[in-house]
């Protein structure tokens, strides 16, 4: 039964995590959570397959993961069916949600909660002033 | 009194009641037993507030760890003012993931939070945020709020110096009166308004809690899911 921690591409969601930074923070939350780490698996760039931890967990027989964000998860239905049939008991953690949980329900629930934060409008802190902002926050409807 | 038109275009900010108090009331009980702090006389807000007010910052950061523990503070803060919250943002929310508890403890150079705007964290334009004590205030020891068009026209003089809470807001500090509340009342505010905590005297720690919520069909700023999370109301 292993521990794993696992980097991604650098685009997770709305962040943007260099792998060396992921680790950190993955590292970080297994300390404070009395997590012992015994393998880092990387997935490559540009996918959210999870081929390789699906592939390792028919090998080592993961029992808790921990990722750094919620965004990490698959998006599309296919891959999704595939995590939940074969990851369905493993403890997934997400470090910079500070959530952990398993089963089919908590998975669903958290790649529905990713979805709506990634369909959730978001204002360019870099294209905008303090005025600006006061400005869009006063012409607010209910 | 229209609490939306108060925060949007009245002074900024509104005391408001508690609408459930049983469930506030659970509220200040669970943080009392989930905090790891006693001075031997059993447990209440009170004795808390006593032991706490002789604590080290240190001491006092140490017992914040505790309250990590807290799971379902934001969900139960939101729900002690369902009518309120549904009518500024509907049913479905981004809530923050972790409601705070903020401890001040009384006595020079212990005022912990200098006077600020929310929106300077990165939260969005379209954010309410509570603030709730779990205790009577008494005189000088709670919070101060700067009117919206005053704290308007400080952050855009600071704006201009390329500051956000510069000199003008720091200099606040010194010469404001925060408000009076009862246990069951809080304070409802925009981003924008400036507020903040002043030195106080007194042989108890101030104790309260804040959640910054808002429709989950309204922009994002820099904050997303490390800092809400998704909440519909029933």
């Amino acid at each position: 039964m292993t521990v794993a921690t696992i980097t991604t591409d650098i685009n997770i969601g709305p962040f943007k995590i260099p792998s060396n930074g992921q680790s950190m923070i993955m590292n970080n939350y297994a300390q404070r959570n009395n997590l012992a780490v015994e393998l880092a698996i990387p997935e490559p760039l540009m996918s959210n397959y999870f081929a390789t931890v699906l592939w390792l967990h028919k090998e080592r027989k993961l029992s808790k993961v921990i990722l750094t964000s919620i965004h990490q998860l698959p998006k599309k239905q296919d891959r999704i069916e595939e995590l939940l049939k074969n990851m369905k008991n493993v403890e997934f953690h997400f470090a910079l949600e500070g959530v952990s949980g398993k089963g089919k329900d908590f998975l669903l629930d958290t790649i529905n909660e990713s979805k709506i934060f990634m369909e959730a409008r978001t204002i360019d802190s870099t294209k905008t002033t303090w005025s600006d902002l006061h400005k869009m926050m006063t012409k607010n409807e209910k | 009194m229209n609490i939306y038109e108060e925060l949007m275009h009245g002074q900024g900010y509104a005391v408001i009641r508690v609408e459930d108090m049983k469930l506030f009331t659970k509220l200040r009980d669970s943080f009392i037993e989930k905090i790891n702090i006693s001075n031997g006389s059993g447990k209440n807000i009170d004795s808390l507030r006593k032991a706490m007010a002789n604590m080290s910052k240190a001491e006092i950061n140490k017992s914040m760890i505790d309250i990590l523990k807290f799971t379902n503070l934001s969900e139960m803060m939101i729900k002690s003012f369902p009518k309120l919250t549904k009518s500024l943002c509907g049913k479905k929310l981004f809530i923050q993931r972790r409601a705070t508890v903020i401890m001040n403890v009384p006595g020079k150079g212990q005022a912990k939070q200098w006077p600020h705007y929310e929106l300077m964290s990165g939260i969005s334009p379209f954010m309410y945020i509570i603030w709730a004590p779990l205790h009577d205030i008494e005189e000088m020891s709670g919070a101060f709020y700067i009117e919206r068009k005053e704290s308007l026209k400080i952050m855009k003089k600071e704006e201009r110096a390329g500051l956000v809470n510069g000199p003008t807001a720091l200099s606040m500090m010194k010469s404001q009166k925060p408000l009076q509340l009862k246990f069951g009342e809080a304070i409802i505010f925009n981003p924008f308004i400036l507020h903040g905590n002043v030195t106080f005297d007194s042989k108890l720690a101030r104790i309260a809690s804040t959640v910054r919520f808002q429709s989950c069909n309204k922009p994002l700023l820099q904050k997303n899911s490390e800092y809400l999370k998704y909440y519909q109301l029933t």
